[in-house]
C-alpha cells in the first residue's frame, strides 16, 4: 500500500493499459504446457481407473443381479438391486454382522491399549541416552521385520500356557506385543524427540509426575502421531488374517477376514452373494480411509521422508 | 524430617509412567523375543503335538531341510516373487508418482484413489482377483473379446502362469503404497533444481537420471525394503488366490511353515524352517537397506 503512495504517478497508467510488447512474448513458451495439461489429466485418469478397476468390479457387481454379472461383469449396474446385500446380511450364520462385530472388538481393544503402551514407552525411551535408545529401537525394528509365521506357533503355546488360547483376549494380547508395538514406538519416538527438554523440565519443576507430564503435556503435543498410529494399526489389525485364523480358531466365531475366507471355501457362493459379502466386508476400511485420507497420506509421507 | 534422596523421589514420581512403559516392553518380549527363542529351541527337537515328550535331535531338522524339495521350491518361488514384485511395484510406483506429480485437486483425488489397493484386506484382494483370473473370468473374457487369445487361458491352473498371476496381484497391492511414497519424495524436490538444469541445457531424460532418480533415493530405500518384507511375510493373498497350487508352484516359504506346523504337525521341523526364513529375511532386509542407504549418502 505504502509503495503505491510513494511511487511516481507516471508509472500508474502502466497497469490498466496493456503493453503490446511483454505479454505475447511469454505466451509461446507456456502454450504447449496449457495444451498438454488436459491431455495429461485424461491420461492420468485413464491409467489410475484401469489400475483400480478390480475394485470397481467389486462395487458395481455388488449391485447387479446374477444374470447381469455373468452377462457383462464390467458393465455399470443398469438395473441396480440391493438383493445381493440383503442376501449377504440375511445369511443364517450372520457371517457379515458377527464378523464385523468381532473385528471391531479386536481392533478397538488392541488399538486403545497399544496407543498408551506405545506412547508411554516411547516417551520414556526418547528421554534416555542415545546409546540405550539405539539398542532398544534396533530390537524393536526386528519386530517389524519378523514374519508372523515364525512366531505363530510359540505364541499359541504361550497363550495356551496363559489359558488364553482360542480366545479374543488372547488374540488381543498377542496383538499388543507383536510388530504393532514396534510401529507405534517408531512413530511416537520420531515425534517425541522433537519436543524440547525444557517443556518436560519446566513441568517437573512444577511438581508434575512422569505420568502427568506424559498424559497432560506430551500426548496433546503428539496428536498427529496418535492419529497415524491409530489409523494404520486399526487398518492392519482389521485386515489381519493369519493370527485370527490360527489364534482364534474356527470355533470362536470369525473376524470379517477369516469369516469371508472360510465361508467362501465351505459353501459354493454365487457371484452376486460373493460380491455382496465382499462389498460389506470392504466398505468400512475404505470409508474410513476416504474420510481420513489426509491423515493417511500425511502419516505415510512423514514416515517415508524421515 | 529429612527429605528423601533424589533418586527415590524420581522413582516415586515416575512410577506410573515407568510401569506402563515396562508393561509395553514386557508384552513385546513375551510375544516377539520369547517366541523367537522358543522357536530356536524347538528347531533342535522332534516336537510334535501328537507325542507327549519331545527329544533333542541336534541339527537333524536342519539337515532334513537340505533334502526337502518342497522347501527348495518354496524358497525359489519366494525369492523370485520378492525380486519381481519389488521391481514391478517400484517401477509402477515411480511412474504413477511422476504422472500424478501435480498439485491440482484432480491429481490429489487420483492419488487418493491409487492408494485404495492398500486399504482392502488381502482376503478380499485375493477373491477379487480370483474372479478376474479364473477360466471364465473377466480377464479371459476381455482378451477373447479383443481377439488376443483364441481360447481361455488357465491363469491359475498353469504353474508358471499362476506364479505370474500371484506376482501381478501382490505388485498391484504394493504399487498403491509405493506411489504415495514416491509422490511425497517428488514433491520434496526443489523446483529450482529443474530450472537450473534446464538453463544448463539438460534434457528431460538427463534431468530424470541426475535429479529425480537421485532425489527419490530415500523413498526407494523405504519402498524396496517394505516390498521385500511384505513378500517374505505374505500369506493371505496366496492362500485365497491359489492356496499354493497348482502342484505347490505358488507356495511361499511362509505358507510352507504354516502347513508343516498345522497340517503335518511337525512343530520341530516347522521351527527350523522358521529360523531359516527369519535369517533370510534379516540378511535380505539389512543388506538391501545398507546398500540403498549408501546410495542416499553418496548423493
Amino acid at each position: 500500500m505504502t509503495v503505491q503512495h510513494t511511487s511516481p504517478p507516471r508509472y500508474a497508467p502502466a497497469d490498466p493499459v496493456p503493453t503490446a510488447g511483454s505479454r505475447p512474448r511469454r505466451t509461446p513458451a507456456k502454450k504447449p504446457r496449457k495444451l498438454l495439461s488436459p491431455l495429461r489429466l485424461t491420461f492420468a485418469v485413464l491409467v489410475i481407473l484401469l489400475f483400480v478397476s478390480p475394485i470397481y468390479l467389486t462395487i458395481v457387481n455388488a449391485f447387479k443381479s446374477e444374470n447381469d454379472i455373468v452377462a457383462d461383469p464390467a458393465a455399470p449396474p443398469l438395473h441396480p438391486t440391493l438383493s445381493n446385500l440383503s442376501t449377504a446380511l440375511n445369511r443364517p450364520d450372520h457371517l457379515v454382522q458377527l464378523g464385523l462385530r468381532n473385528s471391531l472388538i479386536v481392533v478397538v481393544c488392541s488399538v486403545v491399549l497399544l496407543i498408551p503402551l506405545g506412547s508411554a514407552f516411547s516417551f520414556y525411551i526418547s528421554r534416555r541416552r542415545t546409546k540405550l535408545r539405539g539398542v532398544v529401537l534396533a530390537v524393536l525394528a526386528a519386530g517389524l521385520m519378523i514374519p508372523p509365521q515364525v512366531v505363530l506357533l510359540p505364541t499359541i503355546h504361550i497363550l495356551t500356557w496363559l489359558g488364553l488360547d482360542h480366545t479374543y483376549p488372547g488374540l488381543i494380547l498377542s496383538n499388543l506385543g507383536g510388530g504393532y508395538f514396534s510401529f507405534a514406538v517408531f512413530v511416537y519416538v520420531g515425534f517425541m524427540r522433537a519436543i524440547p527438554d525444557e517443556i518436560v523440565e519446566a513441568a517437573r519443576l512444577d511438581g508434575a509426575s512422569g505420568l502427568q507430564i506424559w498424559w497432560k503435556i506430551i500426548m496433546p503435543l503428539v496428536r498427529p502421531a496418535t492419529a497415524t498410529v491409530g489409523i494404520f494399526l486399526s487398518l492392519w489389525i482389521w485386515n489381519d488374517f493369519l493370527n485370527p485364523l490360527f489364534i482364534l480358531g474356527p470355533l470362536q466365531g470369525q473376524t470379517i477376514t477369516t469369516g469371508l475366507y472360510l465361508s467362501v471355501g465351505q459353501f459354493q457362493m454365487n457371484y452376486g452373494q460373493l460380491f455382496g459379502v465382499m462389498f460389506l466386508a470392504g466398505i468400512i476400511p475404505v470409508a474410513g480411509y476416504l474420510l481420513m485420507q489426509k491423515q493417511f497420506i500425511a502419516g505415510l509421507t512423514a514416515g517415508s521422508t524421515k | 524430617m529429612k527429605p528423601l534422596p533424589r533418586w527415590v523421589r524420581a522413582a516415586k514420581q515416575d512410577f506410573g509412567l515407568r510401569a506402563i512403559a515396562a508393561l509395553g516392553l514386557l508384552l513385546y518380549l513375551v510375544f516377539i523375543v520369547v517366541p523367537v527363542l522358543m522357536s530356536l529351541r524347538s528347531s533342535f527337537t522332534d516336537e510334535n503335538p501328537l507325542q507327549s515328550q519331545s527329544n533333542y535331535i541336534g541339527f537333524a531338522n536342519y539337515s532334513e531341510m537340505l533334502h526337502d524339495s518342497e522347501l527348495k521350491a518354496s524358497l525359489t518361488f519366494t525369492l523370485l516373487l520378492a525380486f519381481g514384485v519389488t521391481v514391478a511395484a517400484n517401477a509402477v510406483g515411480l511412474a504413477f508418482a511422476t504422472l500424478l506429480n501435480r498439485t491440482q485437486l484432480s491429481y490429489r483425488v487420483l492419488r487418493t484413489v491409487a492408494f485404495l489397493p492398500q486399504v482392502i484386506s488381502g482376503v478380499i484382494v485375493g477373491f477379487i482377483w480370483k474372479t478376474i483370473f479364473i477360466e471364465d473370468g473377466l480377464l479371459n473374457n476381455v482378451l477373447m473379446h479383443l481377439g488376443i487369445v483364441g481360447q481361455p487361458v488357465d491363469w491359475l491352473g498353469d504353474p508358471s502362469l499362476a506364479q505370474l498371476s500371484v506376482g501381478i496381484v501382490v505388485a498391484w497391492v504394493l504399487s498403491g503404497f509405493t506411489t504415495v511414497v514416491y509422490l511425497a519424495a517428488l514433491q520434496n524436490i526443489p523446483p529450482e533444481l529443474y530450472d537450473a538444469s534446464s538453463i544448463d541445457g539438460a534434457n528431460s531424460r538427463q534431468q530424470f537420471r541426475m535429479i529425480t532418480w537421485r532425489m527419490v533415493a530415500p523413498a526407494t530405500t523405504i519402498s524396496v525394503t517394505i516390498s521385500l518384507i511384505t513378500v517374505l511375510k505374505l500369506y493371505d493373498i496366496i492362500t485365497v488366490l491359489t492356496s499354493g497350487g497348482p502342484a505347490f508352484s505358488t507356495e511361499s516359504t511362509a505358507q510352507y511353515i504354516v502347513k508343516v506346523a498345522f497340517t503335518s504337525d511337525q512343530f520341530g521341523y516347522a521351527s527350523a524352517i522358521a529360523m531359516a526364513l527369519l535369517l533370510l529375511s534379516a540378511v535380505i532386509a539389512l543388506s538391501v537397506t545398507n546398500l540403498l542407504r549408501r546410495r542416499e549418502v553418496s548423493l
